[in-house]
């Protein structure tokens, strides 16, 4: 009994300091932002509590709706496309399929190892109106006013923040996967190819419930990291022009640190973690249907 | 004994970690010296700052027993470190802050020290020119001394191209619409400005243009309310002008998508015959440019519109300066800041920024200094044009961000000048601290 008593004395003493952290820098923040979410602020100082009104506003506000509209269509890159493309590259490389496959890997990871905004920065360079793409097509077409139109579209201004953020991130993935498929045994291959499967049927009925664990957390991954996707898209385009580029975590910035709406900006960053939460409880019962088929 | 020998090992390393961390206060004290914190909105590596640079080594000179411990900063990163000092209640002593809305986490939540209570004479204010002492407070506060004034409207005109393409600087509007299609068939663009960040739009050409359409009368009974709106003409038409300008060709294209220092650069490489920007720019033209290029560079204001009320006109705002804590209030610490700060703004300070291309706010005579090309013309600049106010300085942010991207919309072929007028005197009727 007195054992019992000194072990679990030596596991809360163990376990104190990082619950300590943990609370003061997880726990303490979250429920402070939940409950300035409900408050309103004025001249830097907190005038009141408003209950779900900053949240109505929030929602209604057709700058916050183009925000989300711009997060969702990062998550759908992230998880309809550099996962699958991952995959696909790692598997490609994994059965070498290509020549100096370890050449290709070096290269494909190279873009995940170079710090955001050196990215945004390098392709700012090459597209802006002074641009090196932009002389040339200009020098080639002898078109003085060509510049890159689509960063001026409405619609499909976020198209270059996306193929950026699929050139950078997939290679993250490729290596994730990679090194999952070399710890699948070799002989299963060996096995599936004498027994005469195809290679579409060696990839849905060996890699792909192999990696399911691997693409259940990736999935996680790219849904938590596309709803709060900031340095990228700030360095790029800072959510211009207009708002065409802006995404709810610049939303927030703005509302927070350049409105000094605290209240407000706090509903946004509950927002932010709510539908990621939803998000990534859909992703685990797809996960759960999937793997209930394998068995 | 393991046990006793863990303890006194722990108890010894965090007794020296203690005694170490406490190493420089122990020394400060030590010294004899004043030593203030300060928190600047300065790049010292930028040229832009060489003046800046050339004074806090003459100050230290100067006050050896003041010593200024400077954390540098800038943009938005600067303003996110000062809202966490603030919030958190641990101030620098001197800092950079401004005269409008910009630091009003710090001096509408009274951290900084009223200037104009503790320090400011008649005397010392007569030394500098009037615009200098303008209130920055509801209460007629003064939270920092502007070392400069910050000219946010400049035409910057390649005068070797257009002696090339036999035009001259136009004297009106009209005349300038008209010369966009004998430069643009010689292959020029017009006019380069960056708009990418769309605040540039506002303080470079809005401010200008409301400021001679409707003068600064209009403009505050606008802001406040009484008796003029946003709806107005003056407001619509300097909108209308900038959807007019943008349609028929006067910026570079991909002018949204251009920065500043793209947009410069586009000048300076002879690709465009104007260039919008501010007056602060001359001081990287003198470091940076060869002397027969910036030999052909002149400096105008927007030519003259039709129905302006104000004439030739530039603007400016007294912008930024240092301020001390108000928690340093009655000692000597405060007493060194105002002594860094009088030294920074008055005669030394002034003359030593003006040679590096400066125009301050303290009365010099700038033809006793020996200045830069560039600089020469900037001082000449300021003392032949009037200056008008500058807009976003004076609305507040929020409403002004609103009304960037909706002027930026407006070029995008998406917005027009009455509705973007309409929507903008909504929300400064609801929101603005102006009619608050």
């Amino acid at each position: 009994m007195i054992q019992e008593r000194g072990k679990h004395r030596a596991y809360i003493s163990l376990l104190l300091p990082a619950l300590l952290i943990y609370t003061l820098i997880i726990i303490y923040p979250i429920f402070m932002s939940l409950g300035l979410s409900f408050t309103k602020w004025k001249h830097f100082k907190m005038v009141g509590f408003v209950g779900f009104d900053n949240y109505l506003a929030i929602i209604a506000d057709p700058s916050f709706q183009t925000a989300m509209w711009h997060n969702i269509q990062i998550m759908l890159i992230s998880v309809l496309g550099q996962i699958p493309l991952g995959i696909m590259l790692a598997y490609l490389i994994y059965r070498q399929w290509v020549k100096h496959s370890k050449f290709f890997e070096m290269m494909i990871f190279l873009p995940i190892t170079i710090s955001s905004v050196v990215v945004a920065l390098l392709w700012n360079r090459v597209f802006s109106p002074v641009g090196i793409y932009t002389e040339l097509i200009r020098t080639i077409t002898h078109n003085p006013d060509y510049v890159v139109k689509i960063f001026e579209n409405k619609t499909f201004a976020m198209i270059p923040i996306l193929v950026v953020l699929l050139w950078q991130h997939t290679s993250l993935y490729m290596v994730i996967f990679l090194a999952n498929l070399q710890r699948i045994p070799e002989s299963i291959f060996e096995a599936a190819t004498l027994d005469g499967a195809k290679e579409s049927t060696i990839i849905t009925r060996i890699v792909l419930p192999s990696l399911s664990n691997v693409i259940f957390t990736c999935s996680v991954l790219a849904i938590s990291g596309s709803l709060k996707s900031f340095d990228l898209v700030y360095a790029m385009t800072a959510g211009g022009p207009v708002d065409y580029t802006s995404v709810m975590a610049l939303y927030l910035y703005k509302q927070t640190f350049t409105y000094n709406n605290y209240g407000f900006g706090s509903a946004v960053s509950i927002i932010i973690v709510l539908l990621s939460v939803g998000l990534i409880t859909f992703v685990r019962y797809l996960y759960a249907k999937a793997q209930r088929k394998y068995e | 004994m393991k046990r006793t020998i863990a303890l006194v090992v722990a108890l010894v390393v965090l007794g020296s970690v203690m005694v170490f961390s406490a190493g420089n206060k122990e020394a400060a004290a030590a010294d004899g010296k004043i030593h203030l914190r300060a928190y600047m909105q300065v790049e010292p590596a930028d040229s832009q700052y060489a003046g800046h640079n050339a004074i806090m080594a003459s100050f230290a000179k100067e006050y050896p027993n003041i010593v200024i411990e400077t954390e540098h900063a800038s943009g938005e990163a600067f303003h996110q470190k000062f809202q966490a000092m603030a919030a958190s209640k641990q101030m620098p002593d001197v800092f950079t802050c401004y005269g409008g809305a910009r630091t009003a986490y710090v001096t509408e939540a009274g951290l900084a020290l009223d200037l104009a209570k503790e320090y400011l004479t008649e005397d010392f204010k007569k030394g500098y020119s009037s615009a200098t002492w303008a209130p920055q407070g509801k209460n007629g506060e003064i939270w920092m001394v502007p070392p400069s004034l910050a000219v946010c409207h400049v035409v910057y005109s390649n005068d070797k191209l257009l002696a090339q393409l036999g035009l001259t600087f136009p004297k009106t509007y009209d005349e300038w619409l008209t010369q966009i299609p004998v430069i643009r068939s010689a292959g020029y663009y017009v006019a380069s400005l960056g708009n990418k960040d769309p605040w540039v739009m506002n303080s470079w050409i809005l401010s200008l243009l409301v400021d001679r359409l409707g003068g600064p009368q209009w403009f505050m009974q606008a802001a406040q309310g009484k008796g003029a709106s946003f709806t107005d003409q003056p407001f619509v038409r300097s909108l209308e002008i900038i959807q007019e300008m943008t349609k028929k060709g006067m910026f570079s294209p991909g002018v949204n998508q251009m920065s500043n220092p793209e947009a410069d650069q586009e000048f300076y490489q002879g690709k465009s015959v104007y260039l919008i920007d501010a007056g602060w720019r001359t001081s990287a033209m003198d470091s940076d440019l060869p002397v027969d290029l910036k030999e052909s560079i002149s400096m105008h204001v927007f030519p003259a519109i039709s129905g302006e009320v104000t004439h030739n006109t530039s603007t400016a705002t007294v912008s930024e300066g240092f301020g001390i804590s108000a928690s340093l209030k009655g000692t000597a610490k405060a007493d060194a800041a105002w002594k860094f700060i009088e030294y920074y703004s008055g005669p030394i300070g002034a003359a030593i920024r003006a040679e590096y291309g400066e125009v301050p706010t303290y009365n010099l005579d700038l033809n006793k200094i020996k200045m830069d090309t560039m600089q020469s013309k900037f001082a000449k600049f300021q003392s032949e044009y009037g200056m008008g106010y500058v807009f976003d300085a004076i609305m507040g942010g929020e409403g002004v961000n609103m009304l960037n991207e909706d002027i930026q919309a407006m070029m995008l072929g998406n917005g027009e000048p009455k509705a973007i007028a309409t929507k903008y005197e909504k929300f400064v009727a609801a929101n603005d601290l102006n009619r608050l």
